[in-house]
């Protein structure tokens, strides 16, 4: 790929997938360490995508792989259960939402079940629609919208202060 | 559609994002229209998310970044940009080369197909929520049909008497593909609901995909896959277990 084009969609996208990896790994060194990761390979292997429409969702995926891979060899991820509704729908009061920083987002997605915050910075960060956010995720987009629910529900406890004690362990990734 | 119902759905809508086309939203959004209490809830999810959405975007990102990974890329750079004219004329002589000894020209290390399959078998084996939970055939096909995902399946005898579990829609290449979700009736880990996944995926959006319709076997992490095709369809077909167990359900 010739360099302008490189440098284009590294202007374009780096924030974006910086901010992503920073609300995965909560380490900045971790979390620029994946971005550039990222934009290697996207310089080794860019040229092999065909549609230039996909060069975001290409983006995403790969870091997200990047950070499971990197995870993966602390800690096997447990099998979820995620198919039964949850009754307890997440409305987060406008009043809390206002006395929050970015610090104190990210914060809560670290609060989080692994699982669920991926799903949930994508909510808040991109405009990805569901497909494309189940293309990063590699999973179906039921999956999706289920971990999302789940997640928003779990963000409001931790914004109210109350993090209901998660019933899946924490860190594990999917 | 119940208010709570819509309530389920609503709380993932993202004003001023690519929901706002999503007809996903469409029959809840107008009931929230009608329906006063649901239009204040909403009110209130959306000012929430408004609020929320930038403070997200605003995790600042470390100056100099951006020049960092411009400036690894030339460290980086591999010498295959330098050579890669020779390189590929030498490698593309070792394919033509390895192709014709050993017959299988024109070969694929990892085609579409290959990739399909695993990346398939990653999704049935790894955590996952069926869009519906159904033990009814007829329910299923119709769920698929509305989803625009693969409903024209044929199921081999074995197959259509399976207790069925439900189904989802999965992608590949941005074409949907249909996972009818089994159970074999063998214990099963906690959580589990399913445990025999058939994938259907139009012919036409799996480039390499066997084309008959004696299924083939092949072991794919620690699934067993028996794939094969119909006129339309390529179908998929993974258990953890051994052939004889799926040879049970393609008879």
């Amino acid at each position: 790929m010739p360099g302008p084009e490189f440098e284009t969609v590294v202007a374009s996208y780096y924030e974006p997938l910086y901010r992503f990896a920073m609300s995965l790994t909560r380490s900045e060194a971790d979390a620029c360490d994946l971005a550039q990761q990222t934009f290697y390979m996207w310089a080794t292997k860019g040229h092999q995508l065909r549609e230039a429409s996909k060069v975001k969702s290409w983006l995403f995926t790969t870091l997200y792989r990047a950070f499971l891979e990197s995870r993966r060899t602390l800690t096997r991820f447990p099998h979820f259960e995620l198919s039964e509704a949850d009754s307890d729908l997440p409305v987060i009061q406008p009043e809390a939402a206002r006395q929050l920083d970015a610090a104190q987002a990210l914060e809560a997605l670290e609060h989080m079940d692994g699982v669920y915050r991926a799903p949930v910075a994508l909510f808040y960060l991109e405009d990805c629609s569901y497909q494309e956010i189940a293309d990063i995720l590699e999973v179906p987009i039921g999956t999706v919208k289920s971990r999302m629910a789940r997640g928003l529900a779990q963000l409001k406890h931790i914004f109210a202060g109350s993090n209901p004690s998660p019933k899946q362990p924490r860190g594990p990734i999917d | 559609m119940t208010n709570q119902e819509a309530r389920k759905i609503l709380a993932l809508f993202r004003p001023g994002s690519a929901d706002e086309k999503d007809p996903s939203f469409d029959e809840a959004r107008q009931l929230a229209k009608t329906d006063p209490e649901l239009a204040s809830w909403f009110a209130t999810h959306c000012e929430s998310y408004l609020i929320l959405r930038p403070k997200f975007q605003s995790i600042p990102v470390p100056p100099g970044l951006k020049e960092q990974i411009l400036s690894e890329r030339k460290i980086y750079r591999p010498p295959f940009q330098k050579y890669w004219r020779p390189l590929l004329a030498m490698a593309a002589a070792v394919a033509v080369l390895a192709g014709i000894t050993v017959g299988l020209w024109p070969f694929h290390s990892e085609t579409d197909y290959t990739a399909y399959r695993k990346r398939m078998i990653k999704t049935a084996m790894g955590p996952y929520s069926m869009d519906l939970n159904a033990t009814n055939a007829a329910q299923i096909l119709a769920f698929l049909k509305t989803s625009n995902a693969p409903d024209n399946y044929a199921l081999s005898s074995g197959l259509k008497t399976a207790a069925l579990v439900g189904c989802a829609v999965s992608t590949w290449q941005g074409n949907p593909v249909s996972m009818i979700c089994f159970k074999t009736g063998r214990p099963m880990a906690p959580g589990d609901q399913s445990d025999l996944w058939l994938f259907v995926a139009s012919r036409k959006t799996v480039s390499n995909a066997p084309a008959s319709s004696a299924p083939v076997f092949a072991r794919v992490n620690k699934a067993t896959t028996a794939t094969w095709s119909d006129d339309h369809n390529t179908y998929v077909l993974a258990a953890v277990g051994d052939e004889v167990l799926l040879r049970k359900y393609l008879q």
